[in-house]
């Protein structure tokens, strides 16, 4: 095994020390003189032709600088990807419930929202589309956009994948299931809410500071809607808190429209959202509803699986059809199958918008798929923790894409792990004994009990087949030989700028002390792709390598001309290079050598992934190079008066492949577990006609400390080939198999299943919701505040 | 009108409106932009500050009740040297920062509990960051952090 300097031990991350501080500038903490402040005019119909829209009284408000509306763009600011379907301030409709219509920069927040409120806009209420069961029908409000072909224009997507008939092999099956599960919407909930600052410039572009996750896609937004050369648009990230997925579309959006008031103004332009904006007008986790059908042999060996899932997009299609195809593709869960069909469809409705979250449809399905095998393992009899052991991937297996796994396959290790971990089989037995019948709804008195569950995963690396995968980085010796890097991919919060730093140390043999990592800048930094699918380490990781790699070899010419000897020669100690005379030279000796020679000191490192192939027609083929796979196990104990769930001990065996920052990797899987804890019990998100009903952190309940238990973590490092030193992903799985973990628990303390998620107090105490009304009076207000 | 008070162990006079929040003031008038504005409703803990002692959400203080009392904010949080102090370094050493924007409240939670509870267990700390949301880390380092340190000052003594 190669023995690493820097990748996998202990390190401190590169932008701590600020943040600790308090002196990290989040993009509402910055300001410049002349300043003005944005506030949008957002629609409060969920679904409404826009009939008249006079900004002038605006511009008549004292301290109103600016006022844009859709008109102010190319093509009304149309933008989106893969479908181009929503305008940067609504164009001729709105379709959801905090949509931005117009935009108002002005001196003061105040003077804003007072021009936002003198605007003249008349919406005329157009039929609303709230159940996705019903978007395909004929006569169905549309939603969704015009299409070429004679599909409804509330289909988005539909995605498949196929294996043989498996209907037909679990007719023949003597154990089967079939069963309905649904997940509602889940808000990233972010501790920073949204904003950005425009500042223009002299030769009539703009600088962008916002905490997106992908400053790349924004300045090619920016560039097309402002209808400017990309030269004259630069997007910088300061740092962000908190992102999770959610600070794509929402934030490309508040950038088009603070950037269009700054060119208008010719003034820097702030737009900061309060919480209830955020939670209003961003996109959300998808819901879904899915059907499962599992067929087993008498001896627990898995035959069959059907899966038909249905995706709510709502308004606007923003990632759901790349989530759909995540979704697809993990359905069925990690085991091996005679026969699987999976088919997840994808509509519009008005119900908000949903797009990228953490675990991206693998989350959804995950929570519903691991149910149903738990609830396998029931009908034929065994362990839960044994069933999946019986039929889990392994290396050699060939999934149900028909994607044969060659390396780096953990699953097994991670199953047996947790097992030992959470003492298992000693608490699964002890609980059963103690929980003996399954409580009758509505009969249990205010008894406690306790149970424990798993849940197996895995999670395909980066983007797979959804897009060309490939990443940029670059090193550089600055004159006072401190290391200069920068990626294409960003860190907003995950750690990936000290998984750069470590690598480039390692590579160049350098203290990670003399690396400064820029802030990510689409000026200097190459194009990388989208930074999301967990896929920074891997592939920026590789980029990153290389990049040092080349710029180690400019250094080692210069070590041997100057040492006077042959390149083979050299070795390192610490920092300094070491010649066959053994007097050792120090690296900035040797960084001053190779200028003295003319050398460039400055390197770039490309890396694509292996090419891989998915026939979106066949529903077969290899959809990702590599696969996560890991186990969790929760306890819980479940007050059977109130319904009131408590999880008690966590247990997670991951494997990541080769960790490189420790501390890192353990804060995304405790920080993953957390919000598959609020997923699972707490988290929810109601929509009544198109009105959020949970408006700020009130009522829309993220888990505090006391409710994350203490976590046992642990990695599994079985290495895949490709990645850089070994290394695949770990930020969105560690959240994907949680939910299920603790519904597995549930069940086992309860004898009941809640197959909806959150399973909150009344789902837990009655089997079922206890119906909530639900206004659009929250959602107006929140829309209200300033 | 004129509100005075401690701020970071020296007293300040600053010139305000009287209906503006605590965190406002320190944020819009003062240049202190540590404390984060998170919700606004006293529910995330962004914007915690000690005053007088007891842990604040300072969106939920109003600025003229500053008047007279003594507050400390993540700027007020420093080692001797004027850099970061032990529960600024641990936070760091356990891997306790990620996107960073609860950690000044963290820290500041955390200084406010060991104000009152020198040697907390972990429970206790958990329910002292209980008014404090993180949303990336899912507290354990957090909790780490602070236990750590508890444990360095006592050894100090």
């Amino acid at each position: 095994m190669t023995d690493h300097q820097y990748i996998g031990k202990p390190a401190r991350r590169v932008d701590a020390l600020e943040k600790v501080l308090g002196t990290a500038k989040y993009v509402a903490d910055r300001k410049l003189p002349g300043m003005l402040h944005a506030h949008c005019l957002r629609s409060d119909a969920p679904h409404a032709a826009i009939k008249r829209l006079d900004v002038t009284p605006a511009l008549a408000v004292p301290g109103v600088r600016g006022v844009i509306t859709s008109d102010d763009y190319f093509e009304h600011g149309l933008y989106g990807f893969p479908v181009k379907d929503k305008y940067m301030l609504a164009y001729q409709k709105v379709r959801y419930v905090g949509e931005a219509i117009a935009a108002v920069a002005a001196d003061t927040p105040e003077a804003a929202l007072a021009g936002v409120q003198a605007i003249i806009c008349e919406l005329e209420p157009l039929p609303g589309l709230f159940d996705p069961e019903h978007s395909l029908d004929p006569g169905a409000p549309q939603v969704g956009p015009d299409r070429p072909d004679d599909k409804h224009p509330n289909f988005l997507d539909k995605l498949i994948v196929r294996k043989g008939d498996p209907l037909a092999v679990w007719e023949q099956c003597p154990v089967k299931l079939e069963e309905h599960y649904s997940v509602g919407p889940q808000e990233h909930a972010y501790i920073e809410p949204e904003g950005v600052l425009a500042v223009p410039t002299r030769e009539g572009g703009v600088v962008v500071y916002a905490p997106n996750q992908s400053p790349f896609v924004n300045h090619g937004n920016l560039a097309l809607v402002l209808d400017l050369p990309h030269n004259l648009v630069r997007v910088i990230q300061p740092p962000v808190g908190g992102s999770f997925g959610g600070k794509d579309d929402v934030i490309y959006e508040s950038s088009a429209q603070a950037a269009k008031l700054a060119l208008v103004t010719g003034r820097p332009v702030r737009m900061v959202f309060s919480r209830e904006e955020s939670l209003i007008a961003s996109y959300k986790r998808d819901p879904m509803h899915m059907r499962i059908w599992l067929g087993a042999d008498a001896d627990g060996a898995l035959r069959a699986c059907k899966f038909d899932g249905l995706m709510d997009s709502g308004a606007y299609a923003s990632e759901s059809s790349f989530t759909a195809w995540r979704a697809s593709i993990h359905a069925m869960g990690a085991y091996r199958y005679a026969a699987c069909d999976v088919d997840i469809t994808a509509v519009y409705t008005n119900n908000g918008y949903y797009g990228a979250f953490r675990g991206f449809g693998n989350t959804e399905v995950c929570s519903a798929i691991e149910q149903a095998i738990d609830e396998m393992a029931y009908k034929v009899g065994m362990d839960p923790l044994d069933f999946r052991l019986k039929n889990c991937l392994r290396v050699g297996d060939e999934t149900a894409h028909g994607q044969t796994l060659t390396e780096s396959v953990g699953l097994t290790d991670c199953l047996n792990t947790v097992r030992r971990l959470s003492d298992w089989d000693r608490k699964r037995a002890e609980y059963a004994t103690r929980n003996p019948q399954p409580a009758m709804p509505g009969t249990a008195g205010h008894t406690v009990r306790r149970g424990i569950g798993v849940a197996a995963l895995y999670h395909g690396t980066s983007l797979g087949a959804e897009g060309h995968d490939y990443a940029g980085a670059t090193v550089a010796v600055e004159q006072n030989n401190s290391v200069d890097i920068t990626s294409g991919l960003t860190d907003y919060g995950t750690g990936s700028r000290t998984v750069y730093t470590l690598v480039a140390a390692e590579e160049l043999g350098v203290r990670p002390e003399r690396i400064h990592m820029q802030r990510p800048d689409t000026d200097t930094a190459v194009e990388s792709g989208p930074t999301v699918a967990s896929r920074s380490t891997m592939l920026g990781g590789n980029a990153m390598r290389i990049a040092a790699m080349n710029l180690r070899q400019t250094l080692d010419y210069a070590a041997a001309d100057l040492l006077g000897c042959e390149l083979h020669q050299l070795i390192r100690h610490g920092e300094d290079y070491v010649g066959p005379a053994e007097e050792p030279v120090s690296w900035d000796k040797v960084a001053d050598h190779a200028r003295a020679m003319g050398l460039a000191l400055s390197a770039q490192g490309k890396w694509s992934a292996p090419r891989i192939n998915w026939d979106h027609h066949a529903g077969r083929g290899t959809p990702y190079m590599a696969y996560h796979f890991a186990a969790q196990v929760a306890e819980v104990e479940v007050d059977m008066g109130t319904g009131n769930v408590q999880v008690v001990g966590f247990w997670a065996a991951h494997d990541p492949g080769k960790v490189i920052f420790p501390q890192g990797a353990y804060g995304q899987l405790y920080g993953g577990i957390a919000q598959g804890l609020g997923y699972a019990l707490m988290e929810q998100m109601t929509f009544a006609n198109g009105y959020v009903q949970e408006t700020n952190f009130e009522s829309y309940l993220i888990p505090t400390s006391v409710d994350v238990p203490e976590i046992v973590g642990t990695f599994v490092e079985a290495p895949f080939s490709h990645g850089p030193y070994g290394a695949k992903n770990i930020a969105e799985p560690s959240m994907v198999p949680t939910a299920p973990a603790i519904l597995n628990a549930i069940c086992h303390a309860t004898g009941r299943r809640v197959r909806d998620l959150p399973a909150n107090l009344e789902r837990v105490r009655l089997g079922k919701d206890l119906t909530k009304g639900g206004s659009a009076k929250a959602c107006k207000l929140g829309l209200k505040v300033g | 009108m004129l509100i005075e008070f401690i701020l970071n162990h020296k007293p300040v006079a600053v010139e305000a409106p009287a209906d503006i929040t605590l965190l406002t003031l320190l944020r819009d008038y003062l240049n202190l932009t540590g404390a984060k504005e998170g919700c606004s409703v006293g529910e995330c803990g962004a914007c915690s500050v000690i005053m007088d002692g007891r842990l604040v959400n300072s969106c939920l203080v109003l600025a003229p009740q500053a008047g007279g009392s003594e507050i400390i904010t993540i700027e007020g949080v420093r080692g001797p040297d004027g850099g970061p102090n032990d529960m600024q370094e641990n936070f760091i050493t356990y891997g306790a920062v990620q996107c960073g924007i609860c950690i000044p409240g963290m820290v500041v939670a955390g200084e406010a509990l060991l104000l009152h509870n020198p040697h907390p267990t972990r429970a206790e700390i958990r329910t002292a960051l209980a008014g404090n949301l993180c949303r990336c880390t899912g507290y354990q380092q957090i909790v780490d952090a602070i236990e750590a340190t508890a444990r360095g000052r006592t050894v100090d003594l």
